[in-house]
């Protein structure tokens, strides 16, 4: 740490926020001999931060090479499940496979080690305190202020998450607006089984493979929205996800009638899921808000004179209804951003010209791409979605095929007699599934 | 943890019994506060129905807010069609404290 001539402390980089993206971003910085103060305002690294329970593990390795061996995973997931639900009816589609791309681990544990590794590498970490606002000064930022206290740096990092005070205090983005951000709400409930009944109930090979489950349809009484469950060592995590401009219309009438919570204990209750978390003990209960529909979310830059935004507060998350990525786009959105900010620290200049090389190197990388290229089909899925209706023409295609006393139906009846049960055409099916595979 | 069914579990728990899982350190400040001037002209008041931790409660016709089993999640603020919530993080490492999250 340096001194102003004031007394006031100084530092290369600031970086708020200890989550994936802060904590890489500090690891990476001080690693190159930086000067990086890393701060939260949580007791210790982790202990805000929630997610749904899956990490993939390919970006992650780019900036910690020891990952596999040292990181707290839990299980590598091998076995992804997608279910439609409809009233007590589910259907299941089960993909196996040997080779693991993601790990569940617990978010606050996997966010302990990477802020250790930051400190190792030479960075300050502090927590207990509440940033409150950017500081800036002559057009540009050049700190932060925590309560009294100020700190100056060549380039702040906002890792701060979804909830975007300091930008929208800066005047950067928008106030959050449930009726016109593309946000979610996300509750879970993670109940402990055992580790054996974990990797039987689940169908696990062994105590270190996992399950992703997707849960679509009625997993939110029918609000646009999904179900979740992770398998982890000896628990699960069971949550829901509702768009939070749809819930707020729908807010006081069933099923948001008395609380998110009500849709994750009727989902827990649900006859394909409570046998298998039947007896479990619920040991947290968490709720947080994540991004649906990324590129919307995005500022309008990634960095401006002295600032760099990383992470979900960049907007970062990839949903394509099947799965969720955020961690690894946090972590991969820091590392481009280091490199920016190293050249741009070298170069003694971290104008937002310079520092934009990183908005760059986000274009050019998957995360951009991903997000656009899923963009279409996410739009799509606001009206077709995860609850809306071809789940629903999915299921009951199964019912028709399935449930027959005597005559069945050919694969191509019980399809058109599904579409007319959902009120659709053939042409709307085969416009949504052209969009989708175009999107795909 | 037993592997036998219990009844008990087959029902739906309270929120109060989901919040109780969880470990806070409450601060003596609250971290958000409600403009209840604003609050009252509100007839939606989709807060009752949307915060997880059912912070936001209704008395009589005016709603009432705890911050004590806050989640820091956010929705408050983002679905307050009043803008009478101000809202913020708690202080000193305050709040809520996840640990398998």
């Amino acid at each position: 740490m340096g001194f102003s001539a004031t007394g006031t402390p100084r530092f290369d980089v600031v970086v708020v926020g200890a989550g994936p993206a802060g904590a890489t971003a500090a690891y990476l910085l001080a690693r190159d001999g930086f000067r990086v103060l890393l701060v939260e305002r949580g007791r210790g690294a982790g202990s805000k931060t929630l997610y749904g329970g899956r990490v993939y593990a390919g970006p992650l390795r780019e900036v910690w090479p020891d990952l596999d061996r040292e990181a707290p995973i839990h299980r590598w997931v091998r076995v992804e499940r997608l279910s439609i639900l409809e009233g007590e009816r589910g259907l299941t589609l089960e993909y196996r496979t040997p080779k693991a791309y993601s790990f569940t681990a617990y978010l606050p544990d996997l966010v302990k080690w990477m802020v250790k590794k930051a400190v190792e590498a030479g960075a300050v970490f502090v927590d207990e305190v509440r940033v409150d606002s950017l500081l800036v000064e002559g057009g540009r930022v050049r700190g932060i202020r925590a309560g009294p206290d100020r700190v100056y740096a060549d380039v702040v990092v906002d890792a701060e998450g979804v909830n975007r005070l300091l930008l929208e205090g800066a005047g950067i983005v928008e106030p959050l607006e449930a009726w016109r951000a593309p946000v979610a709400l996300g509750v879970k409930e993670v109940i402990k089984l055992g580790e054996k009944a974990v990797t039987e109930r689940f169908g696990l090979d062994d105590d270190r493979t996992g399950a992703a489950w997707v849960i679509m349809g009625d997993a939110t009484g029918g609000l646009p929205g999904g179900g979740f469950i992770y398998t982890f060592k000896d628990t699960v995590s069971l949550g829901v996800v509702l768009r939070l401009g749809e819930a707020y219309r729908e807010a006081g009438r069933p099923p948001l009638d008395s609380g998110p919570y009500a849709l994750v204990e009727r989902l827990r209750l649900h006859p394909l899921l409570q046998r298998l978390l039947e007896g479990g003990d619920i040991v947290e209960y968490g709720a947080h808000l994540t991004i649906e529909g990324g590129l919307a979310f995005m500022p309008d830059h990634l960095a401006y004179d002295g600032l760099v935004i990383v992470g979900d507060a960049a907007g970062f998350i990839l949903n394509t209804g099947y799965t969720v990525r955020g961690v690894d786009y946090a972590v991969y959105s820091a590392k481009l951003a280091a490199e920016a900010i190293k050249k741009s620290l070298e170069a003694g200049d971290t104008s937002a010209e310079n520092l934009r090389l990183y908005e760059k190197l986000v274009r050019e990388s998957f995360i951009y791409q991903e997000l656009e290229k899923h963009w279409a089909a996410s739009k799509l899925m606001e009206e077709w979605g995860t609850a809306g209706k071809y789940p629903s023409i999915a299921l009951r295609a199964a019912s028709r095929l399935f449930e027959a006393e005597s005559r069945h139906p050919t694969l191509w009846e019980a399809f058109l007699e599904a579409l007319r049960a959902s009120r659709a055409t053939l042409l709307d099916a085969a416009r949504v599934f052209a969009e989708v595979v175009r999107g795909l | 943890m037993t592997e036998q069914s219990s009844p008990e579990r087959a029902r739906a728990l309270r929120l109060e019994d989901l919040l109780g899982r969880d470990i806070y350190d409450v601060d003596e400040e609250p971290h958000i506060t409600v403009d209840y001037e604003k609050c009252s002209k509100c007839d939606a008041k989709p807060c009752l129905y949307l915060c997880p931790a059912g912070c936001y409660t209704l008395s009589g016709n005016r709603v009432l807010f705890s911050y004590e089993g806050c989640l820091e999640c956010g929705t408050c603020r983002a679905i307050c069609p009043m803008g009478a919530v101000r809202w913020s993080y708690p202080k000193s490492g305050r709040g809520v404290f996840y640990r398998f999250t």
